[in-house]
Order: C-alpha cells, then sequence, then structure tokens
C-alpha cells in the first residue's frame, strides 16, 4: 500500500537574497514555457545502494537537504523583484511506493518522469518531490523531480556523488558554495564588468543576425504542437569520434559544426544562429555549488568553402567566444534585447539551441576505426518519437546524449516549422554528413 | 626584453597555472618549450584564463580569428599588448 514519510531538516543557515543570473536565466524562461514550463523541470533517479533500511535512508535524504541550501529555497516575486528565501527549517513529505513486479529503478524512472510533468509552484512548493521505492519492504531508489531553479544538469552529478557518500552514513565537509554566496560573488565589480562584455557581445551580434529562424512561413502543425525525435546511432557515435581525432577537435565540437550546418541548409543560408546551453561553471566554487548556474550563448557560425573540417575550426573558435560571453545578469541582457527588438521592428529570433549533455562516461568509443567500417553501421540506427508537449518556447534543440552504448542526437523541434518528417532528415542528415565527411567533404546536406 | 615586457609574462605565467588548476607550472608555461594545448590546457582552462586577463587588465580579447594567439605566453603578451594599445 502506498503511504508517506516526513523527512523534518534543519540547516546551518536562512535568508533572502536577490536571484543568481542562473536563478534569472531560468525565472524568466519559465513563464515563456506557457502550459509546457513542466519542459524545465529535472527528472532523477538516486539508487540506494546495499541492504539500507528506511531510517537510514530517509535520513540520507534529510542530510542532504540541510547541507544544500538551494534544496530548501522557494522563491517570491517582490515590488522589487524576484528573491530566493532559504529555510533553515523544514519538512518535506515523501511518498513510499512498492515496485510490485517491476525492476525498483525502472519504476523509480518512470515515477521522476511523471512527477516532473507537473509545474512547480516557487513560492508554495519546495524545489524537490520524493518518492521512495520500495522493493521486498526495503528501499530500492529515490525518485526525484526537482525544480530547474534548484539544479541544474551538472547539479544533479554531484548530488549523486552526495548520495553515495551519505547513503554510507559518511561524514561530509560543510559544502562550501551555495546560491546565496554567488549572489554576492556576481555583484562584485570583477563580474559586472563580465556581465557589460557579455551583453556587448551579443549586442554587436543582434544588430545583425537575421531576424527570423527560418525563411519559410509556419504551417500546420502537430497536436502536440512541439515533439522530439530521437536518433540512437553508431555510425554518428564512431564518425563524430574519428572526425574529432583527424581535426584535432572534440566530438561536441564536430557535433555542433554538423548540426548548425543542418540548420543553415534547411533555410539555404551560409549562417547558423543558435543558443548553446552552457554549463558556465568557471569558477571552482561556482562549480561545486548546488544550484543552477546554466545560461545560454550566443553561437554565430558562418559555413565554409573548405568543407565540414573548415566549418568545425570555424564552430571551435565561435564557441569559445559565445562560451566566454555566458557570464551575465540575464536582466541587462534582456532589457539590451528589448531595445534591439525596437530599433529592428522585433526581437530577432533566437530559438535554436544546442544543448550537450554527455553521460558520466562521457561520448561512447566503438571498436571502429575506417569510414568503410562506419558507413557499415549507418543501417543499424534507430529512428525514434520521443516526448511532446503543448507548448514550449523552443523552435529547434539539437540535444545530444548517450543511450545504450552509443551516442544519441535528439531533435526537439515546433512542428508548424519543422514537420515530423523534416525533423527526422535533419537527424539523418547529420549522420550522413559525418559519415561521408570521413572520406569526402560534402558541399550540401538536405533540403 | 623590457621589464615591463617581463612583468606581464611573470602574471601571465601566474594566471596559466590558476586557470589549470597547477596542471602547467609557471615556470613550464614561461619556458614556453610546447604549446599550452600540448601542455594539458582544456578549453575550460583557456575560458577561465581569458576570464583571468580581462579581469586583470580590463580589456576585451578578441577569440574571432585565430585561437593560435593563445596557444602560447608570448602569442597571449602580444594579444594582451595590442588590447592594452587599442583600450
Amino acid at each position: 500500500m502506498n503511504t508517506t514519510a516526513t523527512v523534518a531538516f534543519g540547516g546551518e543557515r536562512g535568508g533572502e537574497a536577490a536571484l543568481t543570473w542562473g536563478q534569472r536565466h531560468v525565472w524568466r524562461a519559465l513563464p515563456r514555457h506557457g502550459r509546457g514550463r513542466y519542459f524545465l523541470n529535472c527528472p532523477w533517479v538516486a539508487p540506494v545502494y546495499g541492504k539500507r533500511d528506511l531510517s537510514e535512508v530517509l535520513d540520507a535524504l534529510r542530510r542532504l537537504i540541510e547541507r544544500h541550501e538551494s534544496l530548501r529555497t522557494i522563491f517570491a516575486d517582490t515590488p522589487s523583484g524576484p528573491v530566493q528565501r532559504v529555510a533553515r527549517r523544514g519538512e518535506l513529505v515523501v511518498g513510499l511506493e512498492d515496485a510490485g513486479e517491476d525492476r525498483p529503478l525502472e519504476r523509480a524512472q518512470r515515477i521522476a518522469d511523471e512527477m516532473s510533468k507537473v509545474i512547480f509552484a516557487p513560492e508554495d512548493e519546495w524545489p524537490l518531490r520524493c518518492r521512495v521505492v520500495l522493493s521486498a519492504g526495503r528501499p530500492a531508489a529515490l525518485a526525484f523531480a526537482f525544480s530547474h531553479l534548484a539544479v541544474d544538469h551538472v547539479a544533479l552529478g554531484l548530488l549523486g556523488a552526495d548520495w553515495r557518500r551519505l547513503l554510507r552514513g559518511e561524514e561530509l565537509p560543510p559544502a562550501g558554495w551555495h546560491p546565496m554566496d554567488q549572489v554576492e560573488l556576481e555583484a562584485t565589480p570583477r563580474y559586472l564588468a563580465r556581465s557589460a562584455r557579455s551583453v556587448q557581445f551579443w549586442r554587436s551580434a543582434l544588430e545583425r543576425v537575421p531576424l527570423d529562424l527560418f525563411d519559410h512561413p509556419p504551417g500546420q502543425p502537430e497536436d502536440p504542437r512541439y515533439i522530439e525525435v530521437t536518433m540512437e546511432s553508431a555510425a554518428l557515435t564512431a564518425a563524430a569520434r574519428l572526425l574529432a581525432q583527424r581535426w584535432a577537435s572534440s566530438t561536441s565540437g564536430v557535433l555542433l559544426a554538423a548540426c548548425a550546418t543542418a540548420l543553415a541548409t534547411l533555410s539555404g543560408r551560409a549562417q547558423a544562429v543558435m543558443s548553446l546551453v552552457h554549463s558556465n561553471r568557471r569558477d571552482p566554487r561556482t562549480g561545486a555549488m548546488i544550484g543552477t548556474a546554466m545560461q545560454d550563448s550566443l553561437f554565430v557560425l558562418d559555413l565554409r568553402d573548405g568543407g565540414l573540417a573548415a566549418t568545425c575550426r570555424a564552430a571551435g573558435r565561435g564557441a569559445l567566444e559565445a562560451y566566454k560571453n555566458t557570464q551575465y545578469d540575464p536582466f541587462a541582457m534582456w532589457a539590451m534585447r528589448e531595445e534591439i527588438g525596437s530599433r529592428r521592428g522585433r526581437k530577432p529570433d533566437l530559438d535554436a539551441f544546442f544543448n550537450d549533455r554527455p553521460g558520466p562516461g562521457g561520448w561512447p568509443e566503438l571498436p571502429v576505426s575506417t569510414a568503410a567500417e562506419v558507413a557499415q553501421l549507418a543501417g543499424k540506427t534507430r529512428i525514434q518519437a520521443g516526448l511532446s508537449w503543448p507548448e514550449i518556447d523552443i523552435r529547434v534543440m539539437f540535444y545530444l546524449g548517450t543511450a545504450h552504448g552509443v551516442g544519441q542526437l535528439s531533435l526537439i523541434a515546433d512542428t508548424a516549422y519543422l514537420p515530423r518528417g523534416t525533423v527526422t532528415s535533419m537527424l539523418l542528415g547529420v549522420e550522413t554528413l559525418l559519415v561521408r565527411s570521413l572520406s569526402e567533404e560534402p558541399a550540401a546536406l538536405i533540403r | 626584453m623590457s621589464k615591463e615586457a617581463e612583468d606581464l609574462r611573470s602574471s601571465l605565467a601566474d594566471m596559466i597555472a590558476d586557470a589549470s588548476d597547477g596542471e602547467i607550472a609557471a615556470e613550464l608555461a614561461l619556458a614556453g618549450n610546447h604549446s599550452l594545448n600540448a601542455l594539458g590546457l582544456t578549453s575550460l582552462g583557456l575560458i577561465r584564463l581569458i576570464d583571468a586577463i580581462e579581469d586583470a587588465f580590463g580589456v576585451d580579447l578578441d577569440l574571432g580569428a585565430d585561437l593560435s594567439s593563445f596557444d602560447n605566453i608570448d602569442a597571449i603578451a602580444a594579444q594582451v599588448a595590442t588590447a592594452l594599445a587599442t583600450r
């Protein structure tokens, strides 16, 4: 029978502060995703290692929440702007659910996905929901849904490392850096100067980039309008790695160049304008913070005559420049974007994204070394439909990941502009471009 | 080499050591026998180095042209000198 338990926590520090730049980024993004704002929620599963009883598991969870201020923070809009309120004490109600005949981790993943489909109320709700999955009477896994205001992809990795140690009963040193500390850092002249430089970089680009992402008008969308299509491709995996070695680049750099080429080619353009989702944790203190630090980078790439190799070199430089200019106050950035919009008639559409989320082991390495071997793998590529949303603030997002030992490239798309067939063609086009580039440099990709 | 140029190289070598989390000792960076990439400076380390230079000298470095400008300490020193002159 399903029931609940209550975890009472009491941390070292509470207080109220402005939002960090990363939190501001998410705060502003949430309403823009409308009914689909749950898109930004973060499902996560924590295995229970070894044989633990429920009290041990709940105690580890208590210590995790006490340790990280971000996990006991609510957010409120005030006349002077949004604020974060860190609670010293509180209670989290945790669901308890028997896995039944299911594998506990799979059951936990399904629960996490389901919990993540419910929109968070940042003012009234802790930024995490949790359910313990039991098997044979013992806890086997914890399913979580986090608000993106509390964590990002990097933070989930850090929480995983903490979780293992807390579950073993280890005493951890205090977490040294929290979002409220980050707010103070971002108010220093050094960081404000970085923000001003980034805003200036974006301004100079936004004054000249095309206003529209696509040249074609919107058509009749699917219902739901926003879809995800995923490609699992051993050929893509191997080709990206071999090209990265050949061009002294990274697999991310090669795939970014190929995805940007696919995007530009769709509209017959020689330039791609994209937002890169950047983890933005270059300061070691921020690097260890449980919180959300990611922000968007502005990436402008001119396709090169020298084929994908030349485009890849240009993409490497462009990405570095984009990442350098990703430390900014989103409120200052949006004020500038509004100003540009007023001057140019409307704001340039920057809703094409590239999001690189390698798994814990990074991009897979396959025992393949020649172009012919890679070409043979292309027949094993799998394309499958993924999630869908009624409304999100994205026209197109390339999404890199790993699954089943191979690289995964997903495309989230607005079907008013990219029908499902076009989405599939783009994914396969990226694979084809990489595979062919191993033996030649194709001039064009797809239509 | 002028005292100013030597001081600049020395400051940059310290920044390289910091940006690489000590992976590249200041002496190694100063010797300039290998590119910083070959010495193990990652892309994250390079961005941290650029941050440190821009913070310290109040300049905005241009990455759009050629990344070889950041491949050894003398090339970086030349970039900084140019940025300071055109500030």
